[in-house]
């Protein structure tokens, strides 16, 4: 299919959030949005290893913190959190390197294993260093302008939160038509005959996966500069990792659109939630978050975009849905 | 000349199993290798292990006068060796261009060009019509012959095709037939499973049986159905349905 009807409605959206971004005074609902397109862009980084590659990440907070921490010790340094994106997309690479490395091309769940232990391990060894603020986390010194990533409205934070998940959008439309997407899709589907044409899983896989860390992280600078406060909970925590695959399944994985329709539906529960129960709902939104979960998972495993393109396909070749059950199958 | 492929002593246990106990054939240059036995005889293990899918627990294949036993799977394909396998392995969520494609991209590592490759082998495989469908939409057929396009598509030297015709109509087998021949043509080194003997007899230039793990006949198509070892080992007529 042509990228075109894509580009478009990216462009759309780009240019009706830009508008909105800088003509609306609306603080509550500018942080909604600002947290749509971060949500949406973390979304689309667990899309690329776990949607696309078919290996389920629950570690994917990691990435994030790895920004959102390089850019609070830059700006306690005296540097600039521009620093912190390659900073902090290198070692998040690093870390994907690492934990997929021996694990991505294994059968069976441990990768998944392997990227909740990760995720355990670096949350723990941040809780001790004095120089990560210990469990407290620490505050970013306030500054101001673009060279400090720091302003004094919302508007300019949503728009760069657009434009980074502008960025990884056009990333996947490129991954989607790319011989990596190719061959992610070929390994999702059947690892064997992948290998049988020459895909080697681990390079591959690899490649995807140090690719959509480095996303996670760019959101993390930028979540950083935007609350100037970082802690484990809020950056590296196991249940930000289960949010982001939330959102990811949610959406429908190995979708270009999944994630943002996922991180839709993500924050506007987080608002009802938050509105209806207040403080005290602190706990119910993870009930309401794994009912969603098993309900997608019995009814519509390929998530909102998923269920949407097989709708479109079954419409548009209902004859090719009746050789389903032509009887050969059985032989 | 050397043959493309040289398998001695080859050996795989499944635990106590023994798959192959000692397997040796030959597939020469530009033939088509005709690999038969009676049912759980060892002749998908045999291709597993040349293939790269399974590691051998003993023995040597050659390829191209190059040591793979044990080799990775990717590996072995990146040398020119296709297979299909007896029960489908289809993308199931692509489409029969792009499951083809993906074969292409090994040999053509831009997109577009794997593509035209692709085209090509779609239009020799006879699946030009069907390029938009989904894999998991196709008939049995079509899926086997969408694993040949495949294999293909990796421009081997050598393609194992394990049982391609079972399951098939006779006129389906005839298109496969007409397709086996074409590929021949194009210089690929064949070795094929087949239990359809008829089917088999007048393509195969060579013939090897294998019953229990090991090689019991290696010679012309028309001596094997002929000798007594081979007539023993299937306990029976040797011309068998399709399984
Ligand atoms: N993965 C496996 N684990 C255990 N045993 C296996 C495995 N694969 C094959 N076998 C056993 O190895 C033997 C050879 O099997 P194989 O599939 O190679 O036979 P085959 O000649 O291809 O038979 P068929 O004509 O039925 O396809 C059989 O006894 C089978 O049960
Ligand atoms: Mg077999």
């Amino acid at each position: 299919m042509s990228p075109r009807p894509h580009l478009i409605a990216l462009a759309a959206i780009v240019v009706l959030g830009l508008l909105y971004a800088f003509g609306s005074k609306d603080a509550v609902t500018l942080d909604l949005v600002f947290t749509l397109f971060l949500y949406a862009t973390l979304g689309q980084s667990w899309n690329w290893i776990s949607g696309y590659a078919g290996n389920i990440s629950f570690g994917h907070a990691i990435f994030f913190g790895c920004g959102a921490y390089a850019a609070a010790l830059c700006t306690n340094a005296g540097l600039s959190p521009w620093l912190a994106v390659p900073a902090g997309a290198l070692v998040a690479a690093a870390l994907a390197l690492v934990t997929g490395f021996p694990t991505l091309a294994l059968r069976g769940h441990y990768f998944s294993i392997a990227t909740i232990a990760v995720g355990a391990l670096v949350d723990t060894y941040v809780r001790t260093q004095g120089w990560l603020g210990m469990a407290n986390g620490f505050e970013l010194p306030i500054k101001n302008g673009l060279g400090w990533l720091q302003f004094s409205d919302k508007g300019p934070y949503v728009a760069l939160a657009l434009g980074l998940f502008a960025l990884v959008q056009l990333a996947t439309l490129a991954l989607e038509r790319s011989r990596l997407g190719y061959y992610l899709r070929a390994l999702r589907a059947n690892h064997a005959a992948a290998a049988s044409v020459g895909i080697d899983e681990r390079r591959w896989k690899l490649i995807a996966f140090t690719s959509c860390a480095t996303f996670a992280a760019l959101a993390g600078v930028l979540y950083a500069q935007y609350t100037l406060f970082v802690d484990p909970p809020s950056t590296l925590a196991l249940s930000i990792s289960i949010d982001i695959a939330l959102i990811g399944v949610v959406g429908g994985i190995g979708t270009l659109w999944g994630p943002l329709v996922g991180a839709s539906v993500y924050v506007l529960l987080a608002k009802e939630v938050a509105l209806r129960l207040g403080g005290s709902g602190k706990g119910y939104d993870l009930v309401i978050y794994g009912a969603i979960i098993c309900l997608i998972a019995a009814w519509r495993p390929h998530g909102i975009v998923g269920s949407i393109i097989d709708a479109l396909r079954r419409r548009r070749g209902a004859a090719d849905v009746v050789s389903v059950q032509n009887p050969a199958e059985a032989a | 000349m050397t043959p493309l492929l040289e398998v001695r002593g080859l050996s795989k246990r499944f635990g106590s199993v023994r798959a192959l106990d000692g397997v040796d054939f030959d597939a020469a240059q530009g033939e088509l290798t005709g690999l038969i036995g009676p049912n759980g005889a060892g002749k998908s293990t045999a291709f597993g292990c040349i293939a790269g899918a399974m590691r051998p627990s003993g023995g040597s294949i050659r390829f191209a006068s190059q040591e793979i036993a044990g080799l990775a799977y990717h590996r072995v394909a990146r040398l020119g060796v296709g297979r299909t396998y007896q029960i489908v392995q289809t993308f199931a969520d692509m489409t029969v261009l792009e499951s083809v494609t993906t074969g292409a991209l090994l040999r053509h590592p831009r997109v577009a060009d794997a593509r035209a490759h692709a085209e090509e082998l779609l239009a020799f495989t006879g699946l030009a019509a069907k390029r938009d469908r989904l894999g998991r939409m196709l008939t049995i057929a079509d899926k086997k012959r969408l694993e040949v396009a495949r294999a293909l598509a990796t421009e081997p030297k050598l393609l194992l095709l394990d049982e391609v015709m079972a399951g098939l109509t006779p006129a389906e087998c005839r298109d496969a037939v007409a397709l086996l021949r074409r590929i021949l043509e194009r210089g690929v080194t064949v070795v094929m499973v087949e239990h359809v003997m008829e089917v088999l007899m007048p393509i195969a230039h060579h013939v090897v049986v294998i019953a229990a793990g090991k090689t019991i006949f290696s010679g012309a198509p028309a001596e094997a159905v002929r000798d007594p070892g081979v007539v023993a080992a299937y306990l029976g007529p040797p011309l068998e349905a399709a399984s």
